[in-house]
């Protein structure tokens, strides 16, 4: 801003305060006033909602649901928007790039966008950048609030073939209990992330060691993965999961 | 902002005594007395005087009060939060339990977690309310584009202070989408194993998680929220409150200036070259002229 320009500024301010009134009471009246209705709504919510407890944390089990708070929603959704095979760039845009570059955005902003101009429709690029990302949280929140919550029943999932391998049919049994499907999808049932999608997992030709090396200790295997290490299971479970997780698009289905 | 008493208002105070205009009731006598008390030795009445009844502009929108909602909101969540860790035990063993103790067994304890939790998500959604009134208004411009800074860097504070407190319930959604959280953050480039790392107190998940994130909860992003805050605070007293772009007052001071401008243009003169003419008065035009002066 130019030195007229910022003179300018203080002149309407002192301008607008002349005929101004006092903090006290006016302000502060108008504050109490919606502090206070917005005090009774939460204290509304706790009443109506009441909290509830969940099940008590098992590191044993890996039957969850890994769903965060509705505030995250629309990090957890950029996840599945950039998911990826095996690319590590992907997963990084939606981990790292994109929500640092908006944080950052976010907090310079002031720098940007420093002509004097306040009023809207004087601002239109200011404007209809604030327009598009609101929007675009509104959507991936609202995206996140109807993706399913990985309770996916099991006998909607059918996977044709595998009746003939009892050792893949183990393993799909383990897939079934071990809460998989909240972030992979098979034949269009699951969740459509943050996971890849399985179906076709047989016929990317990976071993059973990797597999099974992958269930371990993903991060190793597939750089930038999210996904947790699975190290419960018995070395007969692991087998079975891996011939699974390799028919997957080959052998059956 | 005037930091000490100046002598004028020494003077005021002497003349108020000379000039006794009768007896004062035991309240204000005790006020008075109360205030002199604490202005002699602390300087600070005249700046709280100043304070809460300095000018703001006349027209003010319902908008700019949720700023100081989000305050109240946070005074809120650190009333209930002290009250929980009465009652909260950061171990992973007895952490579930105590939770159940707080929600089942404690004197209102239902009602104070459930504040605490819902509280969490009004404040997100009136920090971004706030922070949209702000950007609307334009109110980050000139001088006030440090108090956008600070009030950026409290967002951040607030999701932080979210996926935190999210853990201390310790059941297995909480754990789990933790579990996620803290390995999409070893998934960044660089830094982000170190973080995932400095997060969990180790490569896994453990017992010293949970008292790390307590520590993180409870202790350093609420003093960082809280510095921030004051900072926050002084720059919005320092610099005032904002005018709403839209306002009677400025509109008019717009259209008056707009007008001067046609009226500037219409007769082809530089802005504020010349003195323009009163409105009504008929603009003197020069003939038009083959070579297209002074025509408009």
């Amino acid at each position: 801003m130019k030195r007229s320009q910022k003179l300018a500024y203080k002149r309407e301010f002192e301008a607008s305060k002349k005929d101004g009134k006092p903090f006290f009471p006016y302000a502060v009246a108008h504050d109490l006033i919606v502090a206070t209705a917005t005090l009774g709504v939460v204290i509304a919510f706790a009443v109506i909602f009441r909290v509830e407890i969940g099940e008590p944390v098992n590191p044993a089990t890996t039957d969850f649901v890994p769903r965060p708070e509705w505030y995250f929603f629309f990090l957890f959704e950029l996840l599945k928007i950039f998911e990826g095979e095996d690319a590590l760039t992907p997963v990084i845009m939606a981990t790292f790039i994109v929500p640092n570059l908006l944080m950052v955005l976010l907090i310079i902003w002031p720098f940007i966008d420093r002509g004097p101009e306040r009023r809207i429709w004087r601002r239109p690029v200011s404007v209809v950048t604030a327009i598009v990302v609101i929007f675009m949280l509104a959507y991936l929140t609202e995206e996140g609030a109807n993706s399913p919550g990985g309770a996916v029943a099991a006998d909607e999932l059918e996977i044709p073939g595998i009746e003939n391998f009892p050792e893949a049919e183990a393993g799909f049994e383990l897939y079934l209990l071990n809460g998989c499907a909240s972030c992979h999808m098979i034949n269009g049932v699951g969740a459509p992330g943050p996971g890849p999608d399985l179906s076709k997992e047989g016929e990317k030709g990976r071993t059973d060691e990797w597999q099974i090396g992958h269930l371990k200790n993903p991060p190793e295997f597939v750089p930038g993965s999210s996904m947790p290490a699975f190290t419960n299971f018995t070395d007969q479970q692991y087998q079975e999961l891996a011939v699974f997780l390799n028919g997957l698009g080959t052998d059956f289905n | 902002m005037s930091t000490e008493a100046t002598p004028q208002d020494q003077e005021d105070r002497t003349a108020r005594a000379a000039k006794d205009i009768g007896p004062t009731g035991p309240i204000t006598k005790a006020t008075d007395m109360t205030l002199e008390y604490v202005d002699e030795r602390t300087k600070v009445v005249p700046d709280v005087k100043w304070m809460m009844f300095r000018k703001i502009p006349k027209e003010t929108s319902w908008f700019q009060t949720l700023g100081f909602t989000a305050l109240v909101i946070f005074a809120m969540q650190a009333v209930t939060g002290i009250v929980l860790a009465m009652f909260y035990k950061p171990d992973p063993a007895t952490a579930f339990n105590s939770i159940e103790v707080i929600t089942d067994e404690v004197t209102w304890g239902w009602l104070v977690r459930g504040m605490h939790k819902w509280g969490a998500s009004a404040m997100v959604i009136v920090v971004f309310l706030h922070m949209g009134r702000v950007f609307f208004f334009g109110s980050y411009k000139y001088p006030r584009e440090l108090t956008w800074v600070t009030g950026a860097l409290l967002l951040v504070l607030t999701m932080f202070m979210a996926l935190t407190g999210y853990l201390l319930i310790w059941d297995q959604k909480a754990y789990w989408a933790t579990v996620v959280a803290v390995n999409i953050t070893a998934s960044a480039p660089i830094l982000g194993p170190y973080v995932a790392d400095i997060l969990r107190a180790g490569p896994e998940f453990g017992p010293n998680t949970l008292s790390r994130f307590y520590s993180l909860h409870m202790l350093v992003i609420p003093g960082a929220i809280a510095t921030l805050i004051g900072i926050h605070l002084y720059l919005i007293a320092r610099l005032g409150i904002s005018e709403p772009p839209y306002s009677k007052r400025l509109m008019k001071a717009r259209r008056e200036e707009e007008d001067a401008r046609r009226r500037a243009a219409r007769e082809q003169l530089p802005h504020g070259r010349k003195p323009v003419p009163a409105p009504g008065t008929t603009p003197q035009r020069e003939p038009v002229t083959a070579d297209g002066g002074g025509s408009s």
